[in-house]
């Protein structure tokens, strides 16, 4: 098969973009290997002896297991309450008409357009009144108030997508509103409901901000222990690297389990 | 006994009126089909007897009973959807068993109701399938299959062959009028297209802007349409119009005058004696396939334009007096464009409508 230049071109522009969004990753794994030394190098070393101390001293340091539990617990607990929550919204949004529709909408998608940060320091100062800093229950509320309208908004626009003559014909069935949604809208709407668990998972998993702001010693969360090496006049950058690395690597496997059901063309063949 | 009722029904979308008042009904075991050009509200008519959308106004009842503001499933009716609507994600057996398992019907029952219809469908082989292995006469048995094996009381097909090619159509129709025969079921069937409602219907309810023009047998209406409406949509090619003015009335019979009579004129049997008189205009109507060629008593005089040779038949298009006027006649008679026709018709085939387009009949 002859190339032609156009796809040549296209390939190229591809490995580029790929190269661009995977050399940070490669560079924080690769770091993880090497030695202090090495990493500090100029110029940097591309071929290098690779060494497990900075792992060792990663898995030795009970703060990161205690971290990653956090943020694996925060993260799910998120998602799950983000997804039971949101799905149902969403079918609510995508299928019925009911006063204030319009404005609920538009309440979704504006909270998105917001910076985190205005909202640091009343949160925090809810929470501290609350008694709520510090704890799971805190971050976990957080972050369902910024992943919920993801939710509700994605799974909204999937479930439109789905042909209202099956809902019409689930009715003639005989099924109950919650019926149609359980046994017709879920499964059709995986590919939607998947995509915006993931982006749920992902953003309660990498947050910062809020993470540092309102948790103390007790809830650190991973980034937050990672970024909490950089002390003093210490800066370890492999053991850094190495929880970087230790961090990705659940987000990655949840990716790529839920992936499958993004590609999954659900909706085809339901109707002419 | 009436199964189905409707009573001066009427549907609007916010001040927009959709359905303006129609009454009809409809016997167990009969087919009804409402036919009508598009936005005639026949799907939305259908719809309501479904029950998937509101009544404004008017009753609706089924089997004796008001169903008018009725769940869709307690109606016990079914549907078969235009684009088919099954479930993507279920297989065919699935699809069929849905409702079933709605009413928590006994496995083994649903698995024998389910294999009876498919076996009445021929897609037993199909079972284990999802709807986008299916081709699409294939997609619309399953659809026809979910509907039957709910034992509904009425049947509602929402131009269930439109996206069907010519050839799947024609004999789906012919399908759906077998199982009308074995079932013995109330169906009313809704299409624009008049060869569907002629062929499969009992009764057809002509429906225009939401109002009902006419309803009757296929024979009826093609014989004794209402007005102009109904007479141009039922038969096909549609029947030709000519708007003649009247010479003079002289006891039964009318003296009509139209450039496309053959001398300019035509008398024709009619006691329409009181309603009509000099100077009106009457509305003569021809069907196509109801005129002859080099008649004896030429009733027409005719230009040919085009003819187009469907093999055992022979459509000609003509223009008499400015007027198109369509022909179909049996064989291939050799003519070339230009030449002129005389064309006859048996004097019981020629109606007669008023200048508003209703029939006019004897006072029968």
């Amino acid at each position: 098969m002859r190339l032609s230049s156009s796809t040549l071109l296209h390939a190229l522009g591809l490995a580029a973009v790929v190269a661009f969004s995977l050399f940070p990753f490669y560079w924080m794994v690769a770091a993880s290997f090497k030695t202090q030394a090495d990493i500090l190098a100029s110029p940097p070393v591309w071929l290098f002896t690779p060494t497990l101390d900075n792992y060792r001293a990663v898995f030795s340091d009970s703060k990161v297991f205690g971290a990653v539990g956090n943020s694996l617990l925060i993260a799910s607990a998120t998602t799950v309450l983000a997804v039971l929550l949101g799905a149902p919204a969403a079918f609510a949004l995508a299928r019925y008409d009911f006063r204030g529709k319009s404005d609920l909408w538009f309440w979704f998608i504006s909270n998105r357009m917001m910076s985190p940060i205005v909202l640091a320091l009343p949160v925090y100062i809810l929470a501290l009144q609350t008694g709520l800093l510090d704890t799971h229950l805190v971050l976990i509320l957080v972050y369902l108030t910024f992943n919920l309208p993801i939710v509700v908004w994605i799974c909204t626009d999937q479930f439109k997508s789905i042909p209202p003559d099956l809902e019409q014909a689930a009715r003639l069935d005989g099924a109950d509103q919650f019926t149609i949604f359980r046994k017709i809208y879920l499964p059709l709407g995986a590919p939607g409901i998947a995509v915006s668990a993931i982006f749920s998972f992902i953003f309660s998993w990498n947050e910062l901000l809020y993470a540092l702001v309102l948790t103390r010693r007790n809830v650190q969360t991973a980034p937050v222990v990672a970024t909490s090496f950089m002390s003093g006049y210490e800066l370890p950058w492999g053991k850094i690297m190495a929880t970087g690395t230790v961090i990705v690597l659940p987000v990655t496997i949840f990716a790529l389990i839920v992936s499958r059901h993004m590609v999954r063309g659900l909706t085809m063949g339901a109707t002419k | 006994m009436t199964f189905l009722q409707l009573n001066n029904i009427q549907k609007k979308f916010g001040e927009m009126s959709v359905i303006k008042g129609v009454s009809f009904s409809a016997q167990k075991g009969e087919f009804v089909v409402f036919v009508g050009p598009s936005g005639c509200g026949k799907s939305t008519l259908l719809r309501m007897i479904a029950g998937l959308e509101d009544v404004s106004d008017g009753t609706l009842s089924i089997d004796g009973k008001d169903v008018t503001y009725e769940e869709p499933a307690k109606r016990e009716v079914s549907m078969v959807f235009q684009s088919y609507a099954l479930y993507p994600h279920m297989s065919v057996f699935e699809n069929m068993a849905f409702g079933l398992r709605m009413i928590k019907l006994p496995e083994d029952q649903i698995k024998a109701r389910v294999l009876e219809a498919a076996r009445i469908l021929q897609i037993e082989a199909l079972l284990e399938r999802k709807p986008k292995a299916l081709s699409g006469g294939q997609r619309q048995r399953v659809a026809i299959g979910r509907s039957i094996v709910r034992n509904p009381k009425i049947f509602l097909f929402d131009e269930p062959l439109s996206n069907l090619d010519a050839e799947l159509r024609t004999q789906m129709r012919v399908e759906i009028a077998k199982l009308h025969r074995n079932l013995g079921a109330t169906m009313v069937y809704v299409t624009h297209d008049q060869v569907e409602a002629m062929t499969l219907a009992d009764r057809i309810v002509v429906l225009r802007g939401g109002l009902v023009e006419q309803i009757g047998t296929p024979t009826e209406l093609y014989d004794r349409p209402a007005n102009t409406f109904v007479a141009g949509f039922i038969g096909s090619p549609k029947m030709n119009f000519l708007a003649a003015t009247v010479d003079g009335v002289d006891g039964g019979s009318l003296k009509l005058s139209h450039p496309a009579f053959a001398g300019g004129s035509l008398t024709v049997a009619s006691d329409t004696a009181g309603r009509v008189k000099t100077g009106d205009t009457i509305i003569v109507g021809m069907r196509p396939e109801h005129l002859t060629l080099d008649a004896a008593n030429p009733v027409l005089t005719l230009a040919l334009d085009i003819s187009e040779n469907l093999g055992g038949s022979t459509q000609l298009y003509t223009t008499g007096g400015g007027e198109p006027v369509t022909l179909v006649v049996p064989g291939r008679p050799s003519l070339n464009s230009g030449d002129g026709l005389n064309v006859g018709i048996d004097a019981s085939h020629i109606y007669l409508f008023d200048a508003a387009g209703q029939a006019l009949r004897a006072s029968h």
